[in-house]
């Protein structure tokens, strides 16, 4: 009788501290299971520095490749950097965006710059206010950029040459005509872009060969406006000469050109030279449409500006330039290079 | 002992005190509940805290340029002032902006907003200090400079309110989400709880009736009569304990009362039988004196005196005669209250049908079969007369042929079988049943029996034997005569 009696009270108290324990536990797990659902407003990870990337196609698959470079060296070396504008919903130009850093007081400016004199005077004024500013892709070579950070122009330039000699050759015995190459530059003309075609021309030139049979030209494409640069590219394909070999500078060129190809119905009377290793590029080649391009190692180029950036901090200077490694994509290694990157894609970066 | 401590409290406590607990139980599900449903409501609350910052920010920056703008307007003091004002304003407010660099984008863009406040109040200043000193150049350029600032500043302001305020509606929606299962957790959260609590208390509850039920099963089967009922157990010092011991008690008093109450019957119902014995012993004193009264030894000497007198007379048949009514006087002198042989008993019986036979002028036959190794057994005396008597005046008085009473001793097996035959009327059985439960008084209301009936043999013999079935009466039918028998047990010679 006892152990029962004292089963049965056992019973009543368990029961109680099991219901009060049940309604402990479900509070506290849902409230638990809530606070780690919602975003946590504070506890940010903190950073030394804070860069900003500045560039007027933030969103190319080039630009986002540098930025992602940059923004993982960044974190190893407790550097946040931004690409700044990303998250504004206006669309401002590099020149207010650099307005907007220098205001902001940034630790230090990667741009793409241009040989322009706004472009010039803003990388003054940012220096001027204890700013470092790199260059990265394009340079202002007069300005007071501690460094510039991009392929060597001119074995850009060359290697482009050795292309379209090759095609010359092919075309050449198939046609004998004069080969018309026409090379993409922007309407702000930067020295980049110069420097490349100059390297072209240079090369050519000097080889006897081709200096008659090649005849180089340089195209202005409209990049001031928005869409203008695929309507001046169209235009290229609506006159009488349309020109054999077109070489690209940027992305946004050899994108342009692969798709007016196709759409002009130009597949191997136009020869494409394109720029960066974009998807659609690169797509293009795997199906002959381009015949080669230009694989800029964009990884190691945003690596390149954080590290000026930080030994310009440390110790009060930095490299002049620095030369970003290049590769040549064609139909012969498009396949493994495919593969590669297909292998390489879960390294992407925000 | 602890253990004792609750279960001895008042009845009213132990309720009270689980009303108390389940109540406490509840409230304290309903607290956490609420707790918790207010913790995300204020969260949800606070989710557009930061937009409406940010629009506070914003229209304080308005503020300043408007009242810039007015001032190199119009140069009012008033606008002066005004713009004094909204420059402290605004200083104070973008004060909470964020401005360590950190990967959060809200922070950076903070940071932004705040560093180019502070360049764009710097040039505010310096234009506002150009227009008061009339350098109209610097303080154009400087107002450019700062409208330019004004317009980034505000980009970045929508383009952050943007962010977050599309940031805090997936938040508001994740909430809102929460909320509504939190309120379907809290509902069966509930109910669990309260089942579990009804189930407790219908079981405690239980637990705490059930003395008092058996008590009511007890008092119900004591109600119907019922005394040798278990005694519920005491198992509290509650009320209902001490009503369980209380009539505990009072079932051990009844029962106590009611044997004493047996006792006491059953010693008046003995006293009543011996005040009866008593005065059977009173009427038999009685009868024993009347019976005195006659005298006996008178009649018998005078019979004597008779006798002689008839033998001088030489009256044989007279002497013989009153010989045999003196000899059957005289064994009524002789035995009359202790046992005798049986031999007597068959004397008696001879000296009697030789009377009556002198009376019936010998119409009477008489036959005796007896087995004279027997005749030396004990018999209470004055039961075979009767019995030849009983035959003689109820068997064969009245019938017209032969009659004939036979008597007969017989051994069978360890007993002496004693019968009494006649062939006279016989008896229906209802008397035969009559005459064995005693009830023959009406049989036996002769003028000339010497006085005892068969009521009077049968019992006497029972007494004797120590048994009932004493006297067996078989009688076939009318005409057929009567028979009856009685046994006694067979001593062996002595």
């Amino acid at each position: 009788m006892k152990r029962k009696h004292r089963g049965t009270r056992y019973f009543y108290i368990v029961t109680y501290i099991a219901m009060v324990l049940v309604t402990a536990i479900v509070t506290v797990g849902f409230l638990r299971v809530y606070l780690k659902n919602t975003p946590r407003k504070t506890g940010a990870q903190v950073y030394d520095k804070y860069y900003v990337l500045i560039t007027d196609e933030r969103d190319s698959s080039f630009w986002k490749s540098v930025y992602s470079g940059a923004y993982n060296f960044g974190l190893e070396n407790n550097v946040y950097v931004e690409n700044l504008g990303a998250t504004l919903s206006a669309d401002l130009s590099k020149e207010e965006l650099m307005r907007i850093a220098i205001a902001s007081n940034v630790d230090g400016i990667i741009v793409n710059a241009e040989e322009t004199d706004t472009m010039r005077s803003l990388i003054n004024e940012a220096t001027a206010a204890s700013i470092p500013v790199v260059t990265v892709n394009n340079d202002c070579v007069s300005s007071k950029r501690i460094s510039y950070v991009g392929i060597s122009n001119y074995t850009l330039g060359k290697e482009y040459s050795k292309q379209i000699m090759d095609i010359a050759d092919d075309l050449f015995y198939r046609d004998a005509g004069v080969v018309n190459v026409a090379v993409l530059v922007s309407s702000a003309q930067t020295s980049g872009q110069s420097i490349i075609y100059s390297g072209i021309q240079e090369n050519i030139e000097t080889s006897d060969n081709y200096s008659a049979m090649v005849e180089l030209s340089m195209v202005s494409v409209d990049d001031k406006n928005a869409f203008s640069v695929e309507e001046s590219i169209r235009d290229l394909f609506i006159g009488e000469d349309i020109p054999d070999i077109i070489v690209c500078l940027n992305e946004l060129d050899s994108t342009c050109v692969h798709q007016a190809v196709i759409d002009y119905n130009k597949v191997g009377r136009v020869h494409i030279l394109g720029y960066y290793d974009s998807p659609e590029i690169l797509q293009g080649i795997d199906r002959y449409i381009v015949d080669s391009t230009i694989r800029i190692d964009t990884t190691e180029m945003g690596e390149y500006c954080v590290d000026a950036l930080i030994s310009y901090d440390k110790v009060g200077y930095s490299n002049q330039f620095k030369d970003v490694d290049i590769t040549l994509i064609n139909n012969t290694n498009i396949k493994s290079y495919l593969k590669e990157q297909e292998e390489a894609k879960d390294d992407e970066t925000p | 002992m602890r253990r004792h401590k609750f279960a001895d409290l008042p009845l009213q406590i132990k309720i009270t005190v689980i009303y108390i607990l389940s109540s406490v139980l509840i409230l304290g599900v309903n607290l956490s509940l609420l707790i918790g449903i207010s913790t995300v409501s204020s969260r949800l609350q606070r989710t557009y805290e930061d937009n409406l910052y940010l629009n506070e920010i914003s229209n304080s920056l308005d503020k300043v340029q408007d009242s810039m703008t007015r001032y190199l307007n119009s140069k009012s003091s008033d606008a002066l002032e005004e713009y004094y004002l909204s420059d402290q304003e605004f200083r104070n407010i973008i004060e909470g902006l964020n401005s360590g660099i950190t990967d959060s984008s809200y922070d950076l863009m903070q940071r932004n907003i705040k560093n180019m406040s502070d360049d764009y109040l710097d040039l505010v200043s310096q234009a506002i200090e150009a227009k008061r000193g009339r350098n109209v150049e610097k303080y154009r350029l400087r107002y450019e400079s700062a409208t330019e600032m004004y317009n980034y500043i505000n980009i970045y302001i929508e383009s952050l309110n943007n962010r977050q305020f599309e940031d805090n509606s997936k938040t508001y929606s994740e909430i809102s989400v929460s909320l509504r299962s939190m309120q379907n957790v809290s509902l069966v959260v509930m109910f669990v709880v309260i089942l579990l609590n009804v189930f407790a208390i219908v079981n405690y509850t239980g637990r705490l009736i059930k003395p008092l039920r058996t008590l009511s099963e007890s008092a119900n089967e004591v109600a119907k009569g019922n005394f040798d009922v278990d005694l519920p157990r005491v198992e509290s010092k509650d009320e209902i304990g001490v009503v369980t011991s209380a009539f505990n008690k009072m079932v051990v008093s009844i029962r106590n009362y009611i044997s004493q109450i047996r006792e006491n019957m059953e010693n008046e119902r003995r006293h009543k039988e011996k005040e009866l014995m008593m005065e059977t012993h009173l009427k038999d004193a009685q009868l024993k004196y009347l019976q005195a009264q006659i005298n006996p030894h008178f009649l018998f000497n005078t019979l004597n005196a008779g006798a002689q007198l008839a033998m001088m007379e030489g009256a044989d048949k007279t002497y013989e005669f009153v010989q045999n009514m003196s000899e059957f006087f005289r064994y009524n002198v002789k035995h009359s209250d202790e046992p005798i042989l049986l031999k007597d008993e068959i004397d008696l019986v001879d000296h009697y049908m030789f009377i009556i036979n002198v009376r019936f002028a010998g119409e009477i036959k008489f036959i005796k079969q007896i087995d004279e190794d027997v005749l030396n057994v004990h018999i209470p005396g004055m039961i075979l007369q009767p019995l030849v008597e009983n035959a003689v005046n109820h068997g064969v008085r009245n019938v017209d042929y032969d009659k004939v009473i036979t008597v007969s001793v017989r051994k069978d097996g360890s007993e002496v079988c004693v019968s009494v035959k006649d062939n006279g009327i016989g008896m229906s059985q209802e008397t035969i049943n009559d005459i064995l439960i005693g009830n023959s008084k009406k049989h036996s209301d002769s003028m000339d029996s010497n006085g005892v009936g068969l009521d009077n043999v049968i019992e006497r013999l029972r007494i004797f034997l120590d048994r009932d079935d004493v006297m067996e009466i078989i009688s076939e039918g009318e005409e057929k005569g009567t028979e009856f028998i009685f046994r006694l047990p067979f001593e062996g010679d002595n």
